[in-house]
């Protein structure tokens, strides 16, 4: 939805046979110039507009967890409006790419082409910012992602793009770490979804185990409704352990098929499978005592978080925030410290050359970054499902204590 | 292969979904027999059939509860209903509004087949549309936890009940085709529908009960999937084609043939999917589909049965 079309003046409209025609083609242009996200420089009170781009899944599958980090950004944007004595307003403009890869170009290509974009957050899977941000790289345009985890992707060259989520390595350590010294497993059944995502979690966890000392099987699989012979293979297999590194309508059906041939062993997942839509899709009686691991707190459940709570609430008409809200709050709060300090003058250029130097206390951690655009310093949380809910176990560094 | 225990235990899976996919295939296989067509909106007739017997269940059963005995039993057969009654009314509604219109006017086959593309595409994204883009689960109706044990396989009685209904329906099915006036009339009309017609089968309400069978066999083979593996609007694709390939397997347009096709399918992919890798399953389906028609080109039970409507 590019270009702007054109509101009729009111009182051009021929009276006569043609009036409901021009009725309707002004009805249309005006849903139409609705519809378009693109604004003028200004808007009607005059003040300078900046837009901030949002990527990520908004349809498809996992959509849930778009979702939630697009309530996050709107929530910070909303409060910076408000409350943020910024001599600018800020605006959200939304891109889907439904968390496939193939339609990662294109969503970026809509933020891009819009001139008055000057950040975005996102992309919000690993596979489509793969897939995005040569093309945001190019045109230098900042992309923040709150939930990005796949390790590589700070490692191929890409010049314009940082992540407020720690990377599966460290989700991974933290996760073989928990299996080797609270679950006591004694053979861990490594599986995922061959996705960008799946393959780089599945990889850390794996590192992890060998450093542990605890035996592995590695699989993949690609989603599939059926995991009835999968869940056969494991319970052949004897481990004890499953950790599964994929997305949560996976992550259901999977537990589903192994709760339903009995296994007793303990089932876990990352991060992509923390919401609660894991819970619904599984059955509260499969999912119950289900373990999942995540670079994120739980802001329901943090003090210091609970100020970004009533406000998320208060903006998405009484939701929870949920995983992934905070940390796009937090890159979105981010991006607004650079503007506030860049002031009206702002362009891309600026924004993406002074990115690099933020420093403030966000709702899930401290915003800082390493030279790559990694950011510092990170704990992993371990998540459990109690009386069919997700309940914060703790930080894994706390939980391994004797 | 691991031990005697795997083998009955993925013979079990196997069945399991076999069945499923045999009372798909049975809508592909009667809508053959009488109009010599393959009805490609059939998958989205077993989608809407799972949504209508999702929806019952749901507005019976509070969020969370997990109801017990002959409660659970109660609200297996409301949902089946349900669903049956969902897919008959969309397969009565394909047969109304995309294939009737063209046999009026006696158009080409080929019309027929986009005709039923453009309804399933209409179903698939109304659906998605309506019920959202998300899986949808299907209130948990037994405890997962309550295990069978047959020859060391360990089966859930949901797989139990969804098995055995699928079984039951499959028998009632043949009793009806093979046994019943009305089955003699739908065979007749596969037959030649034209003799048929002189000699009194009123040929319009047979295509119409072919489809509503179909349609109700398919709703509640919906409804049976998504107690498993959840409903969504992407749900159809992949077991109506499957399904398709069944009846194929097993000769199309031939009842038993298509349960045995479905049975056989099952089977093979639960065992592939074990032996080689689950993300392969479709591959070894349909690798063994080709293999098969390369020798039997009319499929495992297929004879032609009859000449075009």
């Amino acid at each position: 939805m590019t270009g702007s079309p054109r509101t009729p003046r009111p009182g051009t409209r021929r009276a006569g046979v043609l009036r409901p025609v021009a009725g309707v083609v002004a009805g249309l242009a005006m849903v139409g110039a609705a519809l378009t996200a693109c604004g003028g420089d200004s808007n009607e009170s005059g003040t300078k507009e900046f837009l901030i781009g949002f990527q990520g899944p908004l349809s498809g599958e996992n959509q849930q967890l778009g979702i939630n980090a697009y309530n996050g950004v709107l929530t910070a944007i909303d409060l910076a409006n408000r409350t943020g004595g910024l001599p600018f307003t800020l605006r959200i403009v939304a891109s889907d790419d439904q968390g496939v890869p193939e339609q990662g170009p294109t969503a970026a290509q809509k933020l891009i082409d819009n001139p008055d974009v000057v950040a975005v957050v996102g992309p919000v899977f690993s596979a489509p910012t793969k897939a995005s941000e040569p093309l945001y790289s190019q045109t230098g345009l900042l992309s923040v992602s709150p939930s990005a985890t796949n390790p590589k992707l700070t490692d191929l060259g890409f010049t314009s793009f940082y992540r407020v989520i720690a990377p599966d390595t460290v989700q991974g350590a933290g996760a073989a770490e928990y299996l080797a010294k609270v679950v006591k497993a004694k053979r861990v059944y490594s599986l995922d979804d061959r996705s960008e995502y799946g393959t780089g979690l599945s990889g850390a966890v794996e590192l992890g185990l060998k450093q542990a000392g605890v035996a592995y099987a590695h699989d993949g699989i690609n989603p599939t409704k059926d995991y009835t012979s999968q869940a056969t293979k494991i319970m052949a297999d004897g481990a004890d352990a499953v950790y599964y590194s994929g997305y949560y309508s996976d992550f259901a059906l999977l537990t589903k098929a192994l709760r339903s041939k009995g296994y007793d062993g303990a089932i876990l997942s990352g991060d992509g499978s923390n919401d609660d839509q894991y819970i619904r899709q599984a059955g509260a009686a499969n999912a119950e005592g289900t373990l999942i691991t995540c670079p994120c707190s739980d802001a329901n459940t943090d003090p210091a978080a609970a100020g970004f709570v009533s406000e998320y609430k208060k903006v998405n008409s009484g939701l929870k925030p949920g995983t992934y809200s905070g940390e796009a709050y937090d890159a979105t709060n981010a991006i607004v410290s650079v503007l506030r300090k860049l002031g009206t003058g702002a362009s891309r250029e600026s924004v993406l050359a002074d990115f690099g130097s933020v420093d403030f206390p966000g709702v899930t951690k401290r915003i800082r970054f390493e030279r790559n655009g990694d950011v510092r310093g990170s704990t992993v949380y371990v998540y459990e499902v109690k009386d069919g809910q997700r309940v914060v176990l703790g930080p894994v560094s706390s939980l391994v204590k004797p | 292969m691991g031990s005697a225990e795997q083998i009955s235990q993925l013979t079990i899976d196997g069945l399991m979904v076999g069945a499923l996919y045999a009372v798909i295939a049975l809508g592909y296989t009667l809508v053959y027999g009488v109009l010599q067509l393959i009805n490609f909106a059939h998958s989205e007739v077993f989608m809407l059939g799972a949504f209508g017997g999702l929806f019952a269940s749901r507005a019976l059963v509070p969020a969370g509860a997990t109801p017990s005995g002959l409660t659970s039993a109660g609200l297996v057969l409301f949902g089946l209903v349900a669903g049956a009654l969902a897919g008959a009314a969309a397969a009565y509604a394909l047969e109304r509004c995309a294939y009737r219109p063209l046999r009026r006017r006696g158009a080409p086959r080929l019309a027929y087949l986009i005709s039923a593309i453009g309804a399933s595409l209409f179903a698939f994204n109304l659906a998605g549309k309506e019920f959202g883009r998300q899986s949808v689960p299907v209130p948990d109706l037994f405890t997962n936890g309550t295990v069978v044990t047959v020859f060391g396989a360990e089966i859930s009685t949901q797989s139990l009940v969804i098995a055995g209904t699928a079984l039951a329906m499959l028998l009632a099915v043949d009793h009806l085709v093979a046994g019943t006036r009305l089955g003699q009339s739908v065979r007749a009309v596969a037959q030649d529908a034209e003799c048929a017609g002189l000699m009194g089968v009123d040929v319009q309400k047979v295509i119409v009960v072919t489809f509503v069978l179909g349609g109700l066999l398919a709703g509640a083979g919906g409804f049976l999937y998504a107690m498993t593996f959840n409903a969504s609007y992407t749900m159809g694709f992949v077991p109506g084609i499957k399904a398709f390939t069944a009846a194929v397997l097993g000769g199309i347009g031939n009842v038993r043939g298509a349960v045995l096709g479905g049975l056989l399918l099952g089977l093979v992919e639960s065992f592939g999917g074990y032996l080689f890798d689950a993300s392969y399953k479709n591959v070894i389906a349909f690798t063994m589909l080709v293999l098969v028609l390369l020798v039997r080109p009319s499929g495992l039970l297929g004879t032609r049965l009859g000449r075009p409507a």
